[in-house]
């Protein structure tokens, strides 16, 4: 996002609308006192835009060439991925597993969402944790958009052109024997210490045909806690995937 | 968190999205017959944003659509006329597990797959206080800004703006309509009541 020096007043009131809080700033050139952004920390989300409070229009987003407009891509949910078809850095995930069968019984998914919540993420650290879970994945989800970005898929090496970019947040998504859950956790507390961000990690299961969950009876005998809500699948999507 | 049930709808990529938009519109139909808090289309914009009909004519096979309910008590109804209306589009219910059990149960549904957090590792004292985080994630895009929460905590306390028209306006940059103004509000009730905003 930039900000027009001439038609800027310096009201400030954009400066409440940006998701990361540290890009608004004022500045004078002896003449007046304006905004201007960080473009550094600029993520490119347009909420600041889209709130239409600056009261002189001053606020523009200019053509964004590669690599900064994966900003907008990952951080804007209007913009529709062409890989997945979902708006932003989002993901189906375990919304229509009943129809994709994405994770299946035996195996569990993780979602390891960086910059979650409203801190931003670099793609150098998305990268980190995706090299840190890389030895025990089955495999990186396909249809996320950052395994679109890896230049390896077996060890999570994204591509080096874009390990400085932030967004808003950035999803590295992948499925795992559930016998390994222990072993997963361990290592994204590890890599939590080496992150300059944080992240919010998601843990998807197929229930058995009883409901039970083979990874919160996993989580329970090693003592690690997770959340008392969260989101469920109630199957109504046809055709359902075959299970076997 | 008691009061907060989300209902959304989506089609699956690849597999049944074609000529879904009909049918994610009765979704959205069946979801405003029982007068949601919030409501929206991923594609088009929340009620704050835009009209119901924008809405509703907005639909297309890619949208993602879905209602905000305080009272679980509407849920069971909900998921029974959506089962009855046989849509063939995946349906998600999230909020606490234990009420969407018991919503399942009622409705003779059953949990197909279920997403636990873990919770949230790394530079914590990167993040807000959690008073303004409990209102921000509502908004899972991270769209509802930490500052903006205290700009609003701040009208509130100056007599600038209702905590009911706060929580709408913190409800306006959630593009999709999935936070929950009412619930905001209850809460910025309780922070103007013991927050302190550095206005510099």
């Amino acid at each position: 996002m930039r900000v027009d020096r001439e038609k800027c007043i310096g009201c400030g009131k954009c400066f409440a609308y940006c998701p990361i809080g540290r890009v608004f700033s004022f500045t004078s050139d002896g003449r007046k006192i304006y905004t201007v952004t960080n473009e550094d920390e600029c993520v490119e989300c347009g909420v600041c835009l889209r709130a239409k409070v600056c009261p002189t229009e001053a606020l523009y987003m200019p053509e964004l060439s590669w690599p900064r407009n994966l900003r907008n891509a990952f951080s804007d949910p209007l913009f529709i991925h062409q890989v997945t078809r979902i708006p932003g850095r989002g993901t189906e995930e375990m919304k229509t597993n009943e129809v994709t069968g994405r994770y299946r019984r035996g195996f569990f998914g993780l979602g390891v969402e960086l910059g979650r919540p409203g801190t931003g993420a670099r793609f150098r650290d998305v990268q980190e944790v995706a090299m840190a879970v890389a030895p025990y994945a089955i495999e990186f989800e396909a249809k996320n958009p950052v395994t679109s970005l890896m230049v390896d898929k077996v060890h999570g090496v994204l591509d080096p052109q874009i390990l400085d970019e932030k967004v808003l947040s950035a999803i590295v998504e992948f499925t795992a024997p559930i016998v390994r859950l222990g072993d997963v956790v361990q290592v994204i507390h590890e890599v939590a210490r080496r992150v300059k961000t944080v992240f919010s990690i998601d843990l998807i299961c197929r229930a058995e045909p009883d409901g039970s969950l083979p990874t919160t009876e996993t989580l329970d005998q090693l003592g690690i806690a997770y959340s008392i809500n969260g989101k469920n699948n109630v199957g109504l999507g046809r055709p359902l995937a075959r299970e076997d | 968190m008691g009061e907060d049930a989300i209902v959304f709808a989506m089609s699956a990529k690849g597999f049944n999205e074609e000529e879904s938009a009909p049918r994610m519109r009765r979704f959205l139909e069946i979801i405003l017959r029982h007068d949601p808090v919030n409501f929206g289309d991923m594609k088009t914009g929340n009620r704050f944003a835009k009209t119901v009909d924008e809405i509703l004519r907005g639909v297309q096979n890619t949208s993602i659509v879905h209602g905000v309910f305080t009272d679980w008590g509407k849920v069971p109804r909900i998921l029974e006329e959506i089962k009855e209306a046989d849509l063939g589009m995946s349906v998600v219910v999230t909020g606490l597990f234990d009420e969407v059990e018991k919503c399942c149960r009622a409705s003779e549904l059953s949990r197909h797959t279920i997403e636990h957090s873990l919770g949230v590792m790394g530079r914590m004292e990167l993040l807000p206080e959690d008073d303004i985080v409990e209102i921000t994630t509502m908004c899972g895009h991270g769209m509802v800004p930490a500052n903006l929460v205290r700009a609003m905590v701040m009208k509130i306390k100056q007599q600038e703006i209702t905590p009911e028209a706060a929580g709408i306006e913190l409800a306006k940059p959630c593009h999709c309509g999935v936070f929950n103004n009412q619930r905001a509000e209850r809460l910025l009730r309780r922070l103007v009541a013991t927050f302190c905003v550095d206005q510099r």
